[in-house]
């Protein structure tokens, strides 16, 4: 395993200098892209074996666009790591499972993960700014320790929380004497504040302040991420924003959401939600494909397909991923259309989602 | 681009709707379908002339009379030369998307099923009198019965299989009920049809039913519509009708009809060399029908071992039936969602097989149809529908059920290839986890004349008895004029 660890601490390296420096051309991304494609190759057997069925070897592989794309259910299916997983520091796990199996991320390092994301979320989230007083609907990264958003959100908070930021979500549930106070605070102090979250805390919030409004002070941000997930009731993406802004006093344009996926290392942003669905976009160490997801092939530009992510920073596992969510490529990134599953079933035969539904009850 | 207008409202001039179309396509043929947007008032009125015409005219018809209607009606659809079943045979496939063929032949079986003997078989199963339905009579424990349907029945319909709405609606009118039917946006246009057929053959009934549209889920005409029916039957999946449920007055008797999962089992006595493969044609034929979108349609194949053919050759057979079946019955173009799905479920096999090398996934990502072989029960998993099926390799069938235990809600049909002896065992053993239709292979998607669905008797359910007790026959002889 000596070469492993030598060409992971090379590949390390180089990705963090990549991603550090200002932007990728083509040629630059690509030829990043194919060393952590032959270090997957050489050194994770499960996803050695998948590119071969697929015919896709270091040596055949040319393009980033020829790396085959792991299915997102792989990450169930395999352990799909090049560092031995009880060699790694931390494993991050979906909150989604199927029939109790959950979808792992190994990551040997922190350090990878943590760059790209705290300088996408400098870039999209902060803005201009150096630090935000930040309220986190969501709990702490120590209460769960396989999230990668806990992760994230702890991140944020150390790196970019001004002082008096803290978690509103504990064992208790959501503090909502606590969020309230603090976003009345915020109000009357006139600083701008943060509500950061799954969307589906967002609503609980929502529900539970019953009306009552607020009218955070210019500057102030949501940033909402994951969807509803079951957790919440559903609410369409413009009933959602018009109500986070109306009860927050956030404008649309200022609330952000992020779309990232456990089995990533980078994450997407919009630039606010004023119109539905907004055009995400990733930073320049991510490229997304949008395909047929039978053929694999690149849909039309303007098609709806699904989407495939190529995300250099995963460096341990696979960088490809093939998700299931829907979307369609647009100017300056993809608008992303859902689950690309059968909730919208044509006819009366039982299909997987409701099955595994009626079995997490 | 040619248009169609959906549903039926006796009383309501076309031009006082307000219409929303629905656009179909396929290839480069391309329909706009009208359906009706109706106001509060509509509904309102809509259901008042419904419910006095079918008092008036459906509730004074003797049943033997409105089956002779209902046969009438269905030879119009199965005559190939008249015009109604010439636009069937024309619109559906382009609305649902299924291939011509299959439409043209799934129609006649299925209508087959409502001429006027098939009726009867109907009205039996249910009724062992039927005159029931037409007057009080006499009863075996005494007194004197007679059976009721509903003044205003709601039909909430759901899903693309073409005329799956006529089975609830001639259960509906077979009791005088008076009837209002939502078709499902996914074919909007067959129930419309039959109901103008039926006002065609038979005059007097055209105001005792009415064809309406809905967009699904929308609360405030769902909320109408719910609060005039005295009976509401509605089909779809557990989270449509949870919803409906919770809008349904408590005195309201509602009748749901959820999304099912089925499956096949072939003994090994079916799996010699000569049989093996007729059986796998009959099983393809059950995958292919209608594109597994049926409660019927199997989603799984348990086969035994210890036959000549093995269960993973049996997969291989039914792999190339399947890709026969293309040939004759081309799957329709799926939609982004159901491509997703499809390849969800090759995905999660496909990862499967790189875990466990006994598992293989039989079928090219890019074609028509995919066949998993699992070699040991793993408990019971919908695939990924279209034509994707999973073979399941058991040492004796009876292996699979108590997997299947668990899924009791969710389990209809079981397609069943074995010798005598062992149907009847597998059957009280099925039944038993919850299983209510079982039939054989390559008749899964075409349920007999007079079935119970979902175990259910769909007559009787619709009715109430109004009993005369034997003690108030005897109290009316001391009031007679003749008492001595």
């Amino acid at each position: 395993m000596s070469d492993g660890r030598a060409s992971e601490s090379r590949v390390i390296e180089e990705l963090l200098a990549f991603i550090g420096a200002d932007g990728a051309d083509e040629d630059a991304f690509n030829r990043m892209a194919l060393a952590v494609f032959a270090h997957q190759f050489e050194h994770n057997q499960p996803y050695r074996r998948f590119a071969v069925q697929r015919g896709r070897t270091a040596r055949t592989v040319k393009s980033w666009r020829d790396v085959p794309a792991v299915p997102i259910s792989a990450f169930k299916e395999l352990t799909l790591t090049c560092r031995p997983p009880e060699a790694c520091e931390r494993v991050f796990m979906t909150s989604g499972t199927t029939q109790g199996v959950r979808g792992k991320s190994h990551h040997p390092t922190m350090a990878v993960w943590d760059r790209s994301m705290t300088l996408n979320f400098r870039r999209r989230f902060m803005q201009d700014r150096e630090r935000l007083r930040m309220g986190i609907l969501f709990p702490t990264e120590e209460a769960m320790p396989n999230s990668s958003l806990a992760r994230y959100l702890a991140l944020a908070m150390r790196t970019f929380g001004a002082e008096g930021s803290r978690n509103f979500l504990g064992d208790g549930g959501l503090d909502i004497a606590a969020v309230t106070e603090d976003l009345a605070r915020a109000e009357q102090a006139g600083e701008p504040y943060s509500l950061l979250g799954a969307s589906y805390s967002f609503v609980h919030l929502m529900d539970a302040l019953d009306g009552r409004r607020f009218a955070l002070p210019e500057g102030s941000r949501i940033l909402d991420t994951g969807g509803f997930k079951g957790q919440s009731r559903e609410m369409e993406a413009d009933a959602f924003y018009d109500q986070l802004s109306a009860t927050f006093g956030v404008p649309r344009r200022s609330c952000i959401n992020m779309y990232g996926m456990t089995e990533l290392s980078s994450q997407f942003y919009d630039d606010g939600n004023e119109a539905c669905p907004s055009v995400k976009s990733g930073p320049h160490w991510i490229r997304s494909r949008v395909v047929n997801p039978l053929t694999g092939e690149e849909v039309p530009k303007g098609t709806v397909g699904v989407l495939v992510h190529h995300d250099l920073a995963h460096f341990n596992c696979a960088s490809a991923i093939l998700t299931e969510d829907a979307g369609i490529a647009v100017e300056g990134g993809f608008r992303l259309l859902g689950r690309a599953d059968g909730a919208d079933a044509k006819g009366c035969s039982l299909a997987v989602e409701e099955f595994l539904k009626a079995a997490r009850v | 681009m040619e248009r169609e207008v959906a549903g039926y409202l006796p009383g309501l001039p076309a031009d006082q709707v307000d219409w929303r179309t629905l656009t179909f396509a396929r290839g480069n043929e391309a329909l706009e379908v009208a359906v009706p947007v109706l106001t509060d008032a509509q509904v309102a009125a809509l259901a008042a002339r419904v419910r006095d015409a079918a008092r008036r005219t459906l509730k004074t018809r003797m049943v033997a009379d409105i089956a002779a209607t209902i046969d009438r009606a269905v030879a119009r659809l199965l005559d190939r030369d008249d015009p109604w079943r010439r636009k069937a045979e024309r619109l559906l496939p382009l609305v649902t998307g299924y291939d011509a063929e299959m439409v043209r032949l799934g129609l006649t079986g299925y209508l087959k099923t409502f001429r006027r003997p098939e009726l009867q078989k109907f009205l039996v199963e249910d009724f062992a009198n039927p005159s029931i339905l037409d007057d009080f009579q006499p009863m075996p424990k005494g007194g004197f019965a007679k059976a009721f349907g509903p003044e205003l029945l709601l039909h909430v319909w759901a899903g693309n299989v073409p005329g799956l709405p006529l089975w609830s609606l001639i259960s509906g009118l077979l009791v005088k009920a008076g009837t209002v039917g939502k078709v499902p946006t996914a074919e909007p246009l067959f129930a419309g049809w039959f109901a103008q057929i039926l006002a065609e053959v038979d005059p007097d009934l055209a105001d005792c039913l009415a064809i309406v549209w809905w967009k699904g889920g929308d609360e405030a005409q769902e909320l109408i519509w719910l609060a005039q029916a005295d009976t509401v039957v509605a089909y779809g999946g557990n989270d449509a009708l949870a919803a409906i449920r919770g809008r349904v007055p408590i005195t309201t008797r509602f009748l749901p009809y959820g999304h099912k999962i089925s499956f096949g089992m072939v003994a090994r006595a079916a799996l010699d060399a000569g049989k093996a493969s007729m059986v796998a044609n009959r099983a393809a034929y059950d995958v292919v029908r209608y594109d597994q979108q049926g409660c019927y349609s199997p989603q799984l194949f348990f086969v035994e071992r210890g036959g000549r053919v093995s269960p993973r050759e049996f997969a291989g057979y039914l792999a190339s039936e399947l890709a026969a079946y293309e040939t004759r019955f081309p799957r329709r173009a799926l939609s982004m969602a159901e491509a997703g799905s499809v390849a969800s479920w090759r995905n999660v096999e496909e990862m499967k097989s790189f875990a466990q090398p006994t598992r293989t996934l039989l079928g090219d990502p890019a074609g028509a149809w995919s066949v998993a072989y699992a070699d040991a029960p793993e408990g019971l998993s919908p695939c990924g529908l279209n034509r994707t099926v999973t073979v399941v390799a058991v040492d004796r069938l009876e292996d699979a059920v108590p997997g299947l235990a668990p899924h009791r809600a969710f389990l209809q049909t079981v397609g069943v290839a074995a010798s005598p002896e062992e149907l009847h065992r597998l059957a009280g053993l099925l039944g038993a986890v919850g299983v209510t239709r079982i039939c054989a292979l390559g008749r899964m998607t075409a349920p007999e004349a007079g079935w119970h669905h979902d175990g259910r008797f769909n007559l009787l359910d619709l009715v109430t008895l109004t009993e005369i007790e034997q003690s108030a026959e005897q109290a009316a002889d001391a009031f007679a004029r003749y008492v001595d």
